[in-house]
């Protein structure tokens, strides 16, 4: 197991590049016990470095299983918000990180989200590290200071 | 945050939740600051954006007042 704080940081330096570059490079966001195989470390440990990169707002986890449910902006499930870009799929949990996931991959992207309200369609593009076509408004319901109150509302 | 068909939608997602509104900004100022926020993530040596680094990015995207204030 680990036994230091710094073998803690290390080890969560390790899983966050590997999480990181791994979502961007296959659009699927690994989790523990893929990322415990990669890095030849222990589960518990790999555990305890997402549960350290979590508290830092590095990711998040989800609360009932603690597996990774966001590695911002890449998203591990399937959502409303959808991003192809560099020839890959990919999913935001908000139109933010949707259009983060352009930002990340350093890459052309065409963003699928549907109207909060109403439910249409609506597509966003970004070109050359410009947004080529708009659509629609993008609304914070929470103040900035509040964001990480419940990011899953936020 | 989400993504709106107009101003109209919006305020009838608020009433029909029975939230307040909070602020909007348009896809280009969303594009910016998803740029300067997750340009730099997949790099080994990314960290946080410190208080300061987040306030001066909000601004430089045009996003100021009450709303967007970071600190207690």
């Amino acid at each position: 197991m680990t036994t230091s704080h710094a073998d803690l940081d290390a080890l969560a330096r390790d899983v966050r590049v590997y999480v990181f570059q791994q979502a961007a490079a296959t659009g699927r966001v690994p989790q523990a016990p893929e990322i415990s195989g990669a890095l030849g470390r222990a589960e518990p440990d790999v555990r305890a470095a997402l549960h350290h990169l979590a508290v830092g707002k590095v990711l998040i986890l989800a609360s009932n299983d603690g597996d990774i449910w966001a590695a911002n902006p890449f998203c591990a499930l399937p959502s409303g918000f959808r991003v192809d870009a560099a020839g890959r799929r990919y999913w935001g949990i908000c139109i933010w990180d949707a259009l983060g996931v352009a930002a990340a991959v350093d890459s052309d992207a065409v963003i699928s989200a549907p109207c909060g309200d109403c439910g249409d369609q609506m597509t966003l593009e970004v070109r050359h590290r410009a947004l080529v076509r708009a659509d629609g408004v993008v609304h914070f319901a929470v103040p900035a200071h509040h964001w990480w109150d419940n990011i899953g509302f936020t | 945050m989400l993504l709106f068909r107009d101003e109209e939608h919006v305020d009838r997602w608020c009433r029909t939740r029975e939230l307040s509104r909070g602020a909007t900004m348009t896809p280009e100022q969303a594009w910016r600051l998803a740029y300067g926020w997750y340009k730099d993530k997949l790099k080994p040596d990314w960290r946080r954006h410190t208080l300061e680094e987040t306030e001066a990015l909000l601004a430089d995207v045009g996003l100021t007042g009450a709303f967007w204030n970071l600190r207690d």
